[in-house]
């Protein structure tokens, strides 16, 4: 009696754990994708996923789903260990009714939701759904919108990862899009509110699934999407190293990672780094390696809004932000896209009390009719207000251009910045050189008999005198002004000073952010 | 109705040139005086005076580059025919105080050219048709 009790229950856990059946996951390895519960294995350290809700069943009775079964409603939930630290997830198994999203599937998912919360731990979820499941009618609808509910709730409380791995159309992209962080994979994976065909049928657009939607389009066009992998293997182990930059929850502090890089380490290099014109660029990407423990810089949006740089380091063990003006892209002006970027970064690391590192080059932000009709005045404010607002440790090194409002956004003192470190090549000034002496020597320059020769004269002059940090280190906008080489142990040193950092702001329900 | 004298390698012509509106499109330029112009030097002075609508409308076939914002052609990398890789260098454009380095995103051979060192250039306009 008792062993068939039993043979019973390992029949039944069997036959759920085959998901749609040997033909649909052949099916779904064709299209070089793993199933459900592979993934799991993929994503947790080995064997420390734990299934939960594997018995559940729809409730569908309508256009003869009741005859159907769908093994685990669709989705695979439950928990497991990354490098040791307790992670929630749910993925969703196309092998099943095309992973279609129903009553019991979303009741699963808010499960998974309500425990990460209570317990502060991340959650991850593998997006691999044909859509609503039609049948369950307004039952599934709701279901997607429970969910949606729960992402708000639980965001800025535990950090929440997207995974696409298939298609996730419609309604269903609203889940990801209120989470932290968005991962695709190259060629597999494709979000879109409306797929190609409706597309062509309302508006006549011609285009392929890919292009609308595709990876490369989220994160180098859109900006919905974070990161692009060449594959699920490399995706996993992606969102194992991000994991790892990150605290479980907002009242923790990401884990220290111990190096053996040396926290005194002088680089000399940095002396020469910004060219002797001001005109020429560099890549910032080769300071930000340079400044962090063993040149480890897990980048942001690496391909998309270029100009900025955003991404995670450690220093002396501990994770930092680094948002970072990229010379080598658009002059590294700030533009909507910029601006965007950096404001949710900057968010990011403040709900989950990652100090930020922010380098300063701008020269200013981009103008143009798109930017000005496109909203840049609303779009800009966003990276202002999520500075100001932001209370972790906040430090800023000035490497060379400072000019003006962008000044002002790219976390000056006056938007709450602790520490403003500058290097002697720093120009802060209301505006480039040129510019200024234009204005200013107008008079000078138009009167002179050699108007050229004044002109350039005026210029050099107003180098001289207001191009410089020093300017600004006279009124205390700078804190101190050192040698490049010196950088990364000022870094180690003032990290430490401010882990005490406490702010108290008034009591209020939320910020109204410019959105 | 203006004119303009332009010397080009020692040879002078005379150019006028006529403002038809606000139609971008349809600026005239009236031909150089000397029938016999070289070949080369004609081509020199054209593209100046071609509408810039009509050089971003050029492109069929081919890979364009754009100009990320607007700014001054300050020296081209590449001639046409030059067989290029992603990531090479193509012109160097000076906007915003920066050199900007303008790189190729795509393997191929230098098309066409649409740019000349010191024009100006507005952000979406064509700079380089790779093939």
């Amino acid at each position: 009696m008792a062993i068939d009790k039993l043979q019973d229950l390992f029949d039944r856990k069997a036959k759920i754990q085959s998901g749609g059946g040997e033909k649909a996951i052949e099916k779904q390895h064709a299209k070089g994708k793993n199933t459900a519960r592979e993934r799991m294995n993929m994503l947790f350290d080995e064997s420390s996923f734990v299934e939960l809700d594997m018995f559940v069943e729809h409730r569908g009775v309508n256009f003869g789903l009741d005859k159907k079964e769908a093994h685990a409603d669709g989705v695979v939930a439950g928990y497991g260990k990354i490098n040791g630290r307790l992670v929630y997830a749910y993925s969703q198994d196309f092998t099943v009714l095309g992973g279609s999203l129903g009553e019991m599937h979303a009741n699963k998912i808010v499960k998974v939701l309500d425990n990460a919360m209570k317990m502060g731990a991340p959650v991850i979820g593998i997006n691999d759904s044909g859509g609503a499941r039609i049948q369950e009618a307004v039952d599934a609808l709701s279901g997607y919108g429970k969910i949606f509910y729960k992402n708000t709730l639980a965001s800025g409380v535990i950090p929440q990862i997207s995974v696409i791995m298939g298609p996730c159309a419609g309604g269903a992209v609203y889940s990801p899009a209120l989470t932290d962080f968005i991962f695709m994979v190259d060629k597999t994976s494709k979000m879109f509110i409306t797929g190609p065909q409706v597309i062509q049928a309302v508006t006549g657009e011609i285009v392929s699934a890919e292009e609308l939607g595709g990876g490369l389009t989220h994160n180098a066009k859109s900006g919905v999407a974070h990161y692009l992998t060449n594959s699920e293997e490399e995706c996993f182990s992606e969102i194992r190293r991000l994991i790892d930059f990150l605290p479980s929850n907002n009242l923790e502090v990401a884990p220290t990672v111990p190096t053996n890089d040396d926290i005194n380490r002088k680089n000399i290099e940095l002396n020469e780094i910004i060219p002797a014109n001001p005109n020429k660029p560099y890549e910032i990407k080769d300071v930000i390696k340079i400044l962090a423990d063993d040149g480890d810089f897990f980048e942001y949006q690496e391909k998309y809004a270029k100009n900025i740089v955003t991404g995670f380091i450690r220093i002396n063990g501990k994770t930092i932000g680094v948002v970072a003006n990229q010379p080598k892209i658009l002059a590294g002006c700030l533009d909507i896209n910029a601006s965007d970027k950096a404001a949710k970064f900057v968010r990011t690391c403040d709900v989950f009390n990652v100090p930020i590192l922010t380098l300063e080059d701008v020269p200013g932000f981009l103008p143009g009719t798109t930017q000005e009709f496109g909203g840049i005045i609303r779009h800009g404010a966003k990276l202002l207000y999520a500075y100001s607002e932001a209370t972790v440790p906040l430090i800023t090194v000035i490497l060379r251009k400072a000019y003006g409002g962008s000044y002002l956004a790219m976390c000056s003192k006056e938007l709450g910045a602790d520490l403003v470190l500058a290097w002697p090549s720093a120009e802060v000034a209301v505006m480039g050189a040129k510019g200024a002496a234009n204005i200013i020597f107008r008079r000078d320059i138009a009167d002179s008999e050699n108007p050229e020769e004044t002109r350039k004269q005026k210029i050099a002059e107003y180098e001289d005198e207001f191009a410089t940090p020093y300017k600004a280190a006279e009124r205390g906008f700078v804190d101190d002004v050192i040698e490049p080489s010196t950088t990364r142990a000022r870094l180690v040193d003032a990290f430490d000073m401010l882990s005490s950092k406490t702010v108290t702001r008034p009591n209020k329900k939320h910020g109204n952010i410019p959105l | 109705m203006k004119k303009f004298r332009i010397s080009v390698n020692g040879n002078s012509y005379d150019v006028e040139v006529e403002e038809l509106g606000n139609s971008a499109s349809s600026a005239s330029v009236a031909a150089p005086a000397p029938v016999a112009a070289p070949v080369a030097t004609t081509k020199k002075a054209a593209p100046k005076a071609a509408p810039k609508k009509a050089v971003k409308a050029a492109p069929a076939g081919g890979h364009a580059i754009e100009s990320p914002m607007p700014g001054t052609i300050l020296s081209l990398k590449v001639a046409e025919g030059d067989t290029i890789s992603s990531g090479d260098v193509l012109l160097v454009l000076e906007a915003m105080k920066m050199e900007n380095e303008i790189a190729s995103d795509v393997d191929g051979v230098v098309k066409s050219i649409n740019v000349n060192n010191g024009d100006s250039v507005d952000s979406g306009e064509v700079l380089v048709v790779i093939a």
